[in-house]
């Protein structure tokens, strides 16, 4: 617990000084975000063309698949926020900044998310809650109590779910010499994740769901809400799933930490 | 009580061998060769609390991969390894809050924020008390004499400046030992002898543990009580600073410059009886050398005192560190290129054979 209120302590800190440093560079800041919903308004604009060809994706409405992927952006957005890991082997492992953090008394990996938190990526997770919750209304969903409740704790799982995915694939650079091309490959493997997932053909379901779960951080979760496709059994393995895949992340990211060789010098 | 001991340490890497052109990396592809390569090995020694050590070799001679294991940055192959009373790479996060760490090469202060929000950070990171932290960096700052840098962002520090600050951000916890990677390296000589001056006043006050990696041997005359000198991984020299002037000095050197030209002869013939060895630099000059045993002072007198010779001027040379250095790590390369040579020959040995198939 102490570990915990430590963590989020340097968390303040972080935050603060991310704030000065960022205040000093403004224009950066919105041009992050206008960039960031860019690329969901993008994605969006692509649910909207393929909806004028067609009334229904696989038993699929427009509202629904806008449903879910405003539920997806918002794990995205916190997970964007906080596991900024895009540049970890660059800077870390082939710069040598990694010796720094190794001769801190925090946790290595609380350091390095902490050093490239990213807020702007925020912005997006608010508007996904929007967008799903205009979408709520179109498909006139019935509001529980625990509605709220069930979201937060999806969200985590989902986040969870991201942060064991990607940080287990940034481990990778403590083994391997050279970073291979795999983060972009990931990467477009996530995003068929944001849409649900009944349409694609067998082996992509059960790639999507068991091998990298991104299912679970869009369509399983969502379609807790969404009466008509409900899957009670898949929505309530996401937390699960996220406990599963965030630990195994950590474990991997420990191991990898004690491959650290050092860069040159 | 010991603030490092280290038994038979031992770290290797295993190098990915590249082959040559498109079809070798085409091999590589898919299978990789490797290579291991032994850059710390099997070396032992201890360092008692409040000791300043010099840890000195040449570049790749394992020196970095040694202070990395002892931070906790590297997990060594195999060895004893125990610094503060912690295994480092064990219990991390526990052991590196007693010690501080410069790396003259890479910075542990954030670039774009001023040098007094890191130190805060570094507060909180170190889990320091205001009241302490105060005192401390009050302390440092006036030593140091930063007042006037602390408001500036890190990237408009000079590096002098910058070396300062570095200083401060790892001694802000207090640590019991500090470790040094090339702390003065490209810095002037004015700041040089600041933070040497400031480094010995630590070890003074607060007996901090110092132990320190450099090139510039200067450092070591000023700090060092003891020397370690690793070469090829394997630690070459244990030891004081004297005894390694004493076994690796070469005695001392007199040039007498005289009014009128003379002959080696006439010279010799002044310090008969004495084990010393003349050399005729030129018509009006000599030289003579004077092993470490001999007073200076008797050869001296022998020669001024001589009436028939008239001196214009007299040199002394003393053997200096840089050159017993040298001279050390010159013959340890030359046990290298022995073997190296030895190599080459066996390498060469299938050459004919391949001849006489073709």
């Amino acid at each position: 617990m102490t570990k915990w209120a430590f963590n989020m302590a340097l968390f303040r800190e972080y935050i603060g000084n991310y704030m000065k440093t960022k205040l000093t560079y403004r224009a950066d800041f919105w041009v992050e975000v206008v960039a960031d919903l860019m690329f969901s308004a993008t994605n969006l604009i692509f649910i909207f063309i393929v909806f004028q060809h067609t009334p229904a994706l696989g038993n699929w409405s427009e509202a629904e698949v806008v449903f879910v992927y405003g539920y997806f952006m918002i794990p995205y957005g916190i997970f964007g926020t906080f596991v900024n890991l895009w540049n970890f082997s660059e800077r870390y492992i082939v710069k040598g900044e990694m010796d720094r953090i190794l001769t801190r008394p925090a946790h290595s990996l609380v350091q390095i998310m902490l050093e490239n938190v990213d807020p702007p990526s925020l912005i997006g997770s608010f508007v996904g809650l929007a967008i799903m919750g205009s979408a709520w209304t179109t498909l006139g969903l019935p509001f529980h109590w625990y509605d709220p409740l069930v979201l937060f704790v999806m969200t985590i799982g989902s986040v969870l779910i991201y942060f064991g995915m990607y940080t287990s694939l940034a481990s990778i650079s403590f083994y391997s010499d050279a970073p291979t091309g795999i983060v972009p490959l990931m990467f477009n493997i996530q995003n068929y994740g944001r849409y649900p997932i009944q349409i694609y053909n067998k082996g992509i379901r059960f790639l999507l769901t068991w091998v990298l779960p991104f299912a679970f951080v869009g369509v399983y979760p969502a379609s807790f809400f969404l009466g008509r496709h409900g899957d009670l059994g898949m929505s309530l393995l996401t937390p699960v799933v996220g406990i599963v895949v965030g630990a195994f992340g950590l474990w991997v990211w420990n191991r990898g930490v004690h491959r650290y060789r050092g860069a040159g010098s | 009580m010991l603030a490092i001991d280290v038994a038979e340490l031992r770290k290797q890497f295993k190098v990915q061998k590249n082959r040559e052109g498109l079809s070798g990396a085409l091999k590589d592809l898919f299978k990789r060769e490797h290579t291991v390569v032994t850059a710390v090995k099997d070396i032992s020694f201890q360092i008692p609390q409040g000791e300043i050590c010099g840890y000195i070799g040449e570049n790749g001679a394992g020196k970095s991969t040694t202070i990395k294991m002892l931070t906790g940055i590297l997990v060594p192959t195999s060895g004893k390894l125990q610094v503060n009373g912690y295994v480092p790479y064990k219990d991390r996060e526990e052991f590196v809050r007693g010690i501080g760490v410069v790396f003259g090469q890479r910075s542990q202060l954030w670039w774009d924020i001023g040098v007094i929000e890191s130190f805060r950070l570094l507060r909180k990171v170190y889990r320091v008390s205001e009241t302490d932290f105060r005192r401390r960096l009050d302390e440092l700052v006036e030593t140091l004499q930063l007042q006037d840098l602390l408001n500036r962002p890190v990237r408009k520090l000079s590096l002098g400046q910058r070396m300062r600050c570095e200083l401060v951000a790892a001694l802000l916890h207090q640590p019991s030992i500090l470790f040094l990677d090339e702390p003065t390296i490209g810095l002037d000589i004015v700041v040089k002898t600041e933070i040497r001056e400031f480094l010995k006043r630590l070890n003074r006050e607060h007996g901090t543990t110092i132990l320190l990696t450099t090139h510039d041997l200067q450092d070591i005359e000023a700090l060092c009580s003891r020397v370690i000198m690793l070469d090829d991984g394997r630690i070459i020299y244990d030891g004081g600073l004297d005894e390694l002037k004493q076994r690796w000095g070469k005695g001392r050197e007199v040039q007498f410059q005289f009014t009128d030209p003379i002959r080696l002869m006439e010279v010799q013939k002044l310090t008969g009886g004495l084990a010393v060895r003349w050399t005729r630099e030129n018509e009006f000059t000599a030289k003579v050398w004077i092993p470490r045993e001999l007073n200076v002072s008797e050869v001296l007198s022998r020669v001024v005192g001589a009436p028939e010779m008239d001196i214009s001027d007299i040199k002394i040379f003393e053997t200096n560190t840089d050159e017993i250095v040298r001279e050390i790590y010159q013959s340890g390369s030359a046990e290298v290129n022995a073997a190296a040579l030895q190599e080459e020959k066996r390498a060469e040995e299938p050459v004919p054979a391949g001849g006489v198939r073709s």
